[in-house]
């Protein structure tokens, strides 16, 4: 492996100056997935939405796994609920097992995850580790209902949704794990989009005869379900706060942004204010987006916000919030400036000439150059297939938006993918764990794009946490590593989950000063780290 | 019906008593707002007296009341052949013409009378688009903000414009100016691409028509090309060192990119040009903000809410300042902003729930 790191770090340099692209873009061999959102002519907004990808490594083989979430079909319309011919292999969602040269072959069916039920047209996918058993979970979420699948430890997975009663109901889109209360299980928390339904659905933009806007429907309750780490979780959205406030939820992110221990909750809502879920430490959560600076536009107008992220982008140490939106929308940069407030920044990190025309999806904070400053990625495309015939300024289909950190202000780089596409889930990971993130984008009505990360000379370290007294993999804790930080989580983008391991870049430097504050309150730091290592820290047993 | 006493005093001197008995009833009828039997009572009197002006006119007046304008033509014309220079009768006649579609026959009655307003709109049915304008023009200086004079105002000027283009196209299809014309058409249809290629054919033969490159500018601006509608303002600015709109459009393309400094510079260029602007002064204030020279973020929008009151501009610039004093530590003052953005956004949005 390390041969082949060389020789691509020498093709990179050598190539450096001419502008050579990040990625490699490929479709490996065996991943032969194709996402059904199955269009119709009465223009169903789920159709426009999915689909998810995770990036794990469920059989804990040391390379990460794809998961991918198929859309459905819809065969029976008018009568609900719905059916969408899930039943079909081609429209099952996928498992892709990563053999040892990077070819993928589909386990789907013997890991147990074919058929996600007729009712359910599929939509994202969260992971964790929700028993602490070392094995990652899986929780698909659905238009109809969600299901939580248990991993077995022996490559297959068991549908454990009625016992722990997750199964939700209406339009779930985004959902993620973390430990809210810091109990050391792993809580779940799902983004709902909006009330709608087949027979409540309608077409907009008269004879132009577009998807309708999301205002055009009732706004709706996300959920948040506390795990009793018995493999029961109990629904804690209304006595937790959670129900207060109704929205169009597409995507959360967590992180800690007051540094007080306790884990925050963003939620990304298309067309109206964000919100900011302030975890008060006592199993409620307070709502303050507004306050706090993160709810609007620098102008005070609402946001399409879709994807979102909430990681530190300029390495002060305080997690920022980056939410994609629609075009002539700024993607929203709210800048954590301490003491629970933000600023949008997003004119004067560059996003007002690189994202006003754009629609964005998933999205991540990955350092992709490994300079040690994150940069961006963001699956773009627009939400109307014929967007075109109404403003020919705007596009249906989008290349992807790398835009790379220069000290905090982005510039756009070539991804290397040339192709526009209906970008829409985004995961990372490192594939090949050559010490360089990759990522995989979902297409709607197309193969998923992986996109591996040509490579270079510069350091890095990626860490996987071990928590002992925190929950088993660590989610929610704080790590720097040489002036950088990053929150531990597999949630945030859309629809997406995320490689567990943490990753940076480490420029020339050799050695790391490592830093983690779990969330059980135990601080660790490790001095003269070895760079190029994936690295596992065990969280001490006892403070 | 504006003078029914002298109108009744005179039928009253040559009518018939029958005749005169009718007029009576056909007055106390309308005077009572029964124009049913005020219509009867004035037919009866012109049967009896068909040569009683006063009669058709009156019967002409209530048929028009009750908008059955083609009934009265035939009583209003009566009177007008009885006597050609009774003004009441042309302007009712005109009305009723007008009404029925007939533009052409109303002009005369209604220039005679110089109902401005009236023939304006004749004139626009007529396609004599430029007195139309000059007449509602007219009219709109007696009556200011009178929503349908400046409907058809609107309506006319437009017209006027349209066939000036399309007088120019035609006979000048590959000017400059024709090529301008099709760049702002495609505009209006968000054609961008067509649009950028017609103001690039028009500048091609025309670098120095004024407002060319700022239109130019606005195409990509309005496609968020904000690197090329910085070039276009740029180039605007240039042309037109004083013109503040070119300043401003500069300015706003320039903060979008986030070039601060260049932007302010740009920004308070367009408020020395022409002061209390209000869309220059809030963008003025968000290139000090990010240039972190929070006095004159906070003055320019502090001047727009005293110029914009309680507008969704005024809202914008209450936010901006609430999170000016938010990133001061100024939380009283913070407070006190979000609250009033708060109210202006439950004004503004209210008539659409």
């Amino acid at each position: 492996m390390n041969g082949i790191l060389t020789r691509r770090g020498f093709l990179r340099l050598a190539t450096l100056a001419a502008g050579a692209p990040m990625f490699d873009v490929r479709l490996p061999k065996g991943l032969d997935f194709t996402l059904q959102n199955s269009p119709t002519l009465q223009k169903y907004l789920i159709e426009t939405m999915p689909g998810g990808v995770a990036l794990f490594d469920y059989n804990n083989d040391g390379l990460l796994d794809i998961f991918l979430v198929n859309g459905g079909r819809v065969t029976s319309p008018m009568a609900l609920p719905e059916k969408f011919d899930r039943a079909n292999p081609r429209y099952w969602n996928r498992l892709y097992r990563q053999n040892k040269y990077g070819s993928f072959t589909d386990v789907t069916e013997t890991a147990g995850l074919a058929n996600a039920g007729v009712g359910n047209y599929g939509m994202g996918v969260a992971v964790g580790d929700y028993d602490n058993d070392g094995f990652p979970d899986l929780f698909v979420t659905s238009y109809g209902k969600n299901i939580l699948y248990h991993n077995n430890g022996n490559g297959t997975f068991t549908d454990v949704t009625a016992k722990a009663g997750v199964a939700g109901g209406g339009w779930s889109v985004s959902a993620g794990f973390f430990d809210f209360n810091n109990d050391g299980h792993l809580d779940l928390f799902v983004t709902r989009y909006m009330e709608w339904d087949t027979r409540h659905s309608k077409t907009c933009g008269g004879a132009w005869q577009t998807y309708c806007p999301p205002a055009e429907f009732p706004a709706t309750t996300n959920l948040l379900y506390r795990n009793h780490g018995d493999g029961t979780f109990e629904d804690v959205s209304q006595k937790s706060g959670i129900t207060a406030k109704k929205g169009r939820a597409l995507g959360v992110a967590f992180a800690d942004y007051d540094d007080d221990g306790f884990t925050d909750v963003f939620v990304a809502n298309d067309g109206m204010q964000q919100f900011l879920f302030h975890n008060n430490g006592n199993g409620t959560f307070t709502e303050c987006a507004l306050e706090s600076g993160a709810a609007l536009s620098a102008d005070g107008k609402p946001l399409s916000g879709m994807g979102t992220v909430f990681q530190d982008y300029d390495n002060d140490g305080k997690p920022d919030i980056l939410v994609t939106v629609l075009p002539r929308e700024i993607y929203g940069l709210y800048h954590n400036d301490g003491a629970g407030m933000f600023t949008s920044r997003s004119l004067e990190t560059g996003l007002g000439t690189l994202t006003a025309g754009s629609s964005g999806w998933g999205i991540g904070l990955e350092d992709f150059d490994n300079d040690g400053w994150k940069d961006l990625l963001v699956a773009q495309s627009h939400v109307l297939d014929n967007v075109e015939a109404i403003d020919q300024s705007l596009h249906y289909l989008e290349p992807p938006l790398l835009a790379l950190n220069q000290n905090g202000r982005f510039e756009r780089a070539d991804s290397g993918i040339t192709i526009p596409v209906a970008g829409r889930g985004l995961a990372f990971g490192d594939l090949n764990n050559d010490g360089w993130m990759d990522a995989v984008l979902t297409v709607l009505g197309g193969h998923p794009l992986v996109l591996m990360n040509c490579g270079g000379k510069r350091h890095w370290l990626t860490i996987t946490l071990h928590g002992t007294r925190s929950n088993r993999d660590g989610l929610g804790a704080r790590v720097r590593v040489n002036g950088q930080t990053r929150f531990a989580t597999t949630a945030g983008s859309y629809l997406s989950a995320n490689d567990k391991r943490l990753h940076f870049g480490l420029g020339d430097a050799n050695t790391a000063t490592v830093e983690i504050w779990w969330s059980s309150g135990a601080h660790q730091m490790l001095k003269d780290v070895r760079a190029d290592q994936f690295l596992e820290i065990r969280e001490p047993e006892k403070s | 019906m504006k003078h029914p006493v002298l109108l009744l005093w005179l039928a009253l001197q040559t009518v018939s008593p029958e005749g005169a008995q009718h007029m009576q009833a056909g007055m106390e009828a309308h005077k009572k707002g029964r124009l049913d039997t005020a219509i009867v009572e004035f037919r009866k009197a012109t049967e009896t007296d068909p040569n009683l002006v006063e009669a058709f006119l009156n019967l002409g007046e209530e048929l028009m009341q009750i908008h059955d304008f083609g009934a009265a033509v035939g009583p209003l014309e009566r009177a007008l052949k009885l006597r050609p220079d009774l003004d009441a009768a042309h302007l009712q006649l005109g009305y009723a013409l007008l009404s029925l579609g007939y533009a052409a026959e109303a002009i005369p009655h209604l220039e005679r009378v110089h109902a401005v307003e009236a023939l304006g709109i004749a004139q626009i049915e007529t396609g004599q688009y430029q007195e139309a304008v000059a007449n509602l023009s007219a009219a709109l200086v007696k009556r200011p903000n009178d929503p349908d004079l400046l409907y058809y105002l609107g309506r006319a000027s437009g017209l006027l414009s349209k066939r000036a283009i399309d007088t120019l196209l035609s006979a000048y299809p590959d000017s400059a100016r024709a090529h301008q014309a099709m760049g702002e058409n495609y505009f209006v249809l968000r054609q961008m691409p067509q649009a950028e290629q017609e103001y690039r054919e028009a500048l091609h033969q025309r670098p120095d028509i004024p407002g060319l490159q700022m239109e130019l500018g606005l195409v990509y601006a309005g496609a968020a090309q904000w690197d090329k509608s910085e070039e276009a303002f740029r180039a605007e600015a240039k042309r037109q060192p004083g013109n503040a709109e070119a300043a401003y459009r500069l300015g706003s393309a320039l903060l979008q990119q986030g070039k601060v400094h260049e932007a302010r510079a740009e920004l308070e260029r367009a408020d020395k040009l022409q002061p209390d602007m209000p869309e220059t002064l809030y963008s003025l204030g968000k290139a000090a903000s990010l240039d972190a020279d929070f006095k004159l973020a906070e003055k320019s929008w502090t001047r727009v809410i005293a110029l914009e009151k309680e507008t969704s501009l005024a809202a914008q610039a209450h936010f901006a300042l609430a999170a000016l004093y938010r990133r001061q530590g100024k939380t009283a003052e913070a407070q006190h902003e979000m609250q009033e953005f708060k109210r202006l956004q439950s004004r503004i949005e209210a008539p659409r729930s």
